[in-house]
């Protein structure tokens, strides 16, 4: 399993925060203390597209993967350059990929990488591709209201890229997935696509009770009820996942779960009972990049070696939707 | 668990300090109760009496005693 990865060059820093919404009581250090995160990397000019490609072209010039190789693309993405036509066909021919692959986005957050490596194995296993480049490339920054410190100081933009052949198909475990629409609304852009299109009205910018800014062509983000959904369904999902592979928890090497924000990574982390050394939080730099959030965790912990080839690692994904997912991956 | 240490989790949740609330306090009066502050509640009522609350029982918090209502 190769993973690469892409973060666009602009950064925002708490100190950048901190000169933006200029109240006494949302210092840069005070944004450190409550979130665990130092700055996020912000797409400016980039579409999904550029993020995407950049991700893919590391994956193939770092382990000398060649182009013509690549037999279908997955890539999950909630903000695509078009909602038609689909962006993976436009990141297919960007790429040089032959035009006998296969490729569709789909849509999908925080879950989003467990459910491409889900899909990415049934492909697998049924035969219909052998080399499959699953991407995540986010830019929620592009649907994040500048005066809306809930959002605006969490997310950041970044993009992943990994290759999955046959040889991956068990290093890949068993999944359990979730899904309730129930909590759709806590994590939305209400003025997105066809329910709700985009107008004069759909811009106008209103205060909440936090004094945040949004209108409803911008992110909206139900903190308190998306953390009480977490506790009420990812401890449980762990849980199952483990039970579901043959496994106990002391059989996890590592456990990375969506780098949402350090609060609930140790509010989950003590809950489980999960020892520090074996629980990754690596939000700090890159803030929560949704679907690209776990990929990347993974690569930087193998590359800072902690952990290594052979090494079990269970991978969890849970929020917008509500949707969830998890399953243990074998480093390879 | 006593009155005054239920008082001092809620405090400490929601950074402030316990002098400067009781069981009528407001919690809209309160300049530290934003979002944050919601969650580290519900993280507190979840670890030490092992309730977790939904979107509803969120939204009709509205003093100090509607969170120790729950502390039980």
């Amino acid at each position: 399993m190769f993973i690469s990865y892409y973060t666009p060059k602009a950064i925002l820093t708490n100190e950048d925060l901190e000169a933006d919404f200029s109240s006494p009581s949302w210092t840069a250090s005070k944004i450190f203390r409550k979130t665990g995160i130092k700055s996020r990397h912000i797409a400016k000019d980039e579409l999904t597209s550029d993020m995407a490609v950049s991700a893919a072209n590391n994956l193939l010039n770092e382990y000398n993967i060649t182009p013509s190789n690549i037999d279908f693309i997955l890539l999950c993405t909630q903000s695509p350059d078009y909602c038609l036509p689909t962006t993976a066909c436009i990141v297919q021919e960007r790429l040089g990929i032959a035009t006998s692959t296969g490729a569709f986005d789909y849509n999908l957050g925080c879950s989003g990488y467990i459910y491409g490596l889900a899909t990415a194995k049934g492909l697998l296993m049924a035969n219909v591709a052998k080399n499959i480049l699953l991407i995540t490339a986010e830019t929620y920054s592009k649907h994040i209201n500048h005066m809306d410190r809930s959002t605006r100081t969490i997310f950041g933009d970044a993009s992943s890229a990994t290759l999955l052949t046959e040889m991956d198909i068990n290093k890949i475990g068993f999944f359990t997935l979730g899904t309730d629409g129930k909590g759709a609304k806590n994590l939305i852009v209400p003025a997105s696509a066809m329910a709700i299109p985009q107008s004069g009205v759909t811009a106008v910018e209103e205060k909440d009770e936090s004094g945040n800014i949004r209108s409803l062509n911008n992110l909206y983000m139900n903190g308190p009820e998306i953390f009480a959904f977490t506790l009420r369904v990812v401890p449980w999902l762990i849980l199952e996942t483990v039970k579901k592979n043959g496994l106990t928890m002391d059989d996890i090497d590592y456990f990375v779960f969506h780098q949402a924000n350090k609060f609930i990574l140790t509010t989950l982390r003590d809950k489980l009972n999960i020892p520090e050394e074996k629980f990754c939080i690596d939000v700090e730099e890159l803030g929560n990049t949704v679907s690209s959030t776990i990929p990347i965790a993974i690569r930087r912990a193998y590359d800072n070696k902690v952990i290594a080839i052979g090494d079990k690692i269970l991978v969890a994904g849970f929020g917008v939707g509500y949707s969830w997912g998890a399953t243990i991956l074998t480093i390879g | 668990m006593k009155s005054e240490d239920k008082l001092t989790l809620i405090a400490k949740a929601i950074q402030i300090d316990t002098a400067d609330i009781n069981p009528q306090t407001e919690l809209k009066s309160i300049e530290e109760w934003d979002s944050l502050a919601k969650i580290s509640t519900i993280a507190m009522l979840d670890k030490e009496f092992n309730k977790i609350l939904n979107a509803d029982q969120i939204k009709q918090l509205k003093t100090i005693q509607d969170i120790l209502d729950y502390m039980q």
